[in-house]
């Protein structure tokens, strides 16, 4: 029982993926840079641009009268589709081919010939991955404020540590949703594919219940809806049902994933 | 109540004495009139050969596709067993099914006493495993590898330094540039490393020159000395009979034979081979009678007097009679199969 608690599977998860850590990282903080240090130039037409007709134009996205203020267009620039949907997929990405690529490229066997746990495993590999997130987290926040102090904008860096620690939860949901896919699809490029789709759907969703208003009801299946970035920067106001969602899916997701996987035949075909 | 035929200290006279375990009697020779008492052994709690592994009726279907139906056999400690069969026969099901990969469908199974159901994670604490179709992390080095390993059995690994003298693999090299020889070395090496009891391997040979295989064979000889079982599959019939104690036979996902392989041997028989001048057809031997490129052949048990007898009134070319080789056996079983 001692085993479990020495995490040598979610050391050996984090050094497999200690380089797509390190990239991601640059990667993210190079778009926070480029995107933060573009404001300036995009200032002075974007707010000649706020009349009701552009705005109604871009009304999928949250808050998009507030694009000319610099935490309108982080928020809408950087925060929803870099943030909320292009690293949710790489998480979900990752996450959900971790097992799967053990069953797939058949390593399962030899790994499972040690004293481990069916259900060591599926744990072992989420905490492994959580290194990676929490340094993507961060690097791209202190990349945020350095950007910030450079322009002399103004930004409540309470409000920004908030959201980013927000962020930890919303991606802990993501991946354990990757993992119960991964548990439960042998083919990891099917299981990546299906996580994908996920984090799509969710963000077509919450846009969809944000144009029209008869499918407003369509928002609550979305992760999106929860984390509103644009409120937390600008508000501290922070969505308390959102953590409840975000933990209690990662929670339902990964004993899904360990009761399934606990249960099923590890075939090798 | 149980009889002991028990010696007279004195002048050994076999007398035969009945009694419960456990009981102390009053005993006097009726040779010699010795008077003394005789303590009957307590009933022991375990089998004097000890079964490490027990397989009940174990059956495993896919769906409704069969994998192994039925399974009851045992290996004994310190004994090389080899399962037999050919692809497709089950014997990847079995050893996957007895190491907790897949749930059986019926039946039960003990490792080291233990119930595969409820406790094969301690189970895997003392049973190394070579897969049969090896998959090793490509990314690591041989190194990085069984460093890994070493701290997922999380004992002493009393064995490396020898395994990796006999099996001398390229440890600072990604395994992905390894030859399929080399990982199943490297196979090799972390299953025996922490000198496990029990090693169940699936067709371990594969991918190893002759000259590894005669060090492998070597080193597992080694091991049955130490009292350490070994239970593989294999369809290479020579190595089978080179280093197994006992050999059990799966077809179509049942067991058709379990035995020694010297007894079995024995009880098969021994093959005809001749060639007369007549029409083979002429000459009537038992049912099992074939006639092969004008060869006669058939198998007889025992009464190879009255064959030769028979065979004496024809003009004979050619006669061979040898014992059954363990292909030949295998080839029987399989003989008439679908």
């Amino acid at each position: 029982m001692n085993n479990i608690f020495r995490l040598k599977i979610a050391l050996q998860t984090m050094k497999d993926y200690w380089k797509i850590t390190i990239i991601l990282t640059f990667l993210f903080m190079a778009m926070a840079a480029m995107y933060a240090g573009m404001f300036p130039s995009f200032e002075k037409s974007l707010i000649e641009m706020m009349d009701s007709e552009f705005i109604e134009s871009f009304n999928f996205f949250p808050h998009a009268d507030q694009m000319h203020t610099y935490v309108g267009f982080l928020t809408l620039e950087l925060y929803n589709i870099f943030w909320l949907l292009l690293l949710a997929i790489m998480f979900g990405f990752i996450a959900s081919s971790c097992i799967a690529k053990e069953i797939e490229g058949k390593t399962i066997d030899i790994l499972m010939s040690n004293p481990v746990s069916r259900k060591q495993i599926v744990l072992e590999k989420f905490m492994g991955l959580i290194p990676m997130i929490i340094i993507i987290n961060f690097s791209m926040m202190v990349v945020i404020i350095g950007i910030t102090v450079a322009l002399n904008e103004s930004l409540n860096y309470v409000n920004l540590l908030v959201v980013h620690l927000i962020s930890i939860p919303y991606f802990l949901a993501v991946i354990s949703i990757g993992l119960l896919f991964s548990a439960i699809i042998d083919d990891k490029m099917k299981s990546s594919i299906f996580m994908i789709a996920i984090l799509i759907g969710m963000f077509i969703i919450n846009s969809i219940s944000l144009m029209a208003s008869d499918y407003e009801v369509l928002g609550f299946f979305s992760f999106l809806h929860y984390f509103d970035t644009f409120n937390v920067l600008e508000f501290g106001e922070i969505d308390g049902a959102g953590l409840v969602v975000f933990i209690s899916v990662t929670v339902i997701c990964l004993i899904g994933a360990i009761v399934y996987f606990e249960k099923r035949d590890i075939e090798i075909t | 109540m149980t009889n002991i035929i028990v010696a007279c200290p004195q002048c050994k006279y076999q007398m035969s004495v009945q009694g419960n375990p456990g009981e102390r009697i009053e005993l006097i020779c009726p040779k010699c009139k010795i008077y003394g008492f005789f303590q009957f052994p307590e009933e022991s709690s375990t089998a004097p050969t000890e079964d490490v592994i027990v397989v009940k009726n174990l059956t495993k279907y896919y769906g409704k596709i069969k994998g192994i139906e039925d399974l009851t056999f045992s290996v004994r400690k310190g004994e090389i067993f080899g399962f037999l069969g050919p692809n497709g026969a089950g014997k990847t099901t079995t050893i996957r099914t007895l190491l907790g990969y897949l749930h059986p469908t019926n039946g039960e199974a003990y490792i080291l006493g233990k119930n595969i159901a409820h406790n094969i994670v301690n189970i895997k604490r003392d049973v190394g495993y070579i897969p049969g179709e090896l998959n090793l992390y490509g990314h690591l080095t041989g190194r990085q590898f069984l460093d890994y390993f070493g701290s997922l059995r999380n004992k002493q690994l009393p064995l490396l330094t020898d395994l990796l003298q006999i099996f001398d693999v390229p440890l600072d090299r990604k395994i992905k540039g390894y030859s399929r020889g080399m990982k199943q070395k490297l196979g090799i090496i972390q299953a025996f490393m922490d000198d496990p009891d029990i090693v169940i391997m699936d067709e371990p040979t594969s991918g190893l020159d002759p000259l590894l295989q005669q060090k492998f064979y070597d080193f597992l000889r080694g091991q049955k000395k130490k009292g350490k079982t070994i239970f593989f599959s294999s369809h290479v019939l020579s190595e089978v009979d080179k280093i197994c104690d006992r050999i059990g036979i799966i077809r179509n996902g049942k067991l058709v034979a379990l035995e020694d392989v010297e007894t079995l041997k024995e009880k098969m028989g021994k093959l005809f081979r001749v060639k007369i001048k007549e029409r083979p057809e002429k000459f009537t031997g038992p049912k099992n009678m074939k006639v092969r490129d004008g060869l006669i052949e058939f198998v007889t048990s025992g009464d190879i007097d009255y064959w030769v007898k028979q065979l004496s009134h024809y003009t004979i070319l050619d006669l061979e009679i040898h014992a059954f080789s363990l292909e030949d056996i295998f080839i029987h079983y399989y003989e008439g199969q679908a």
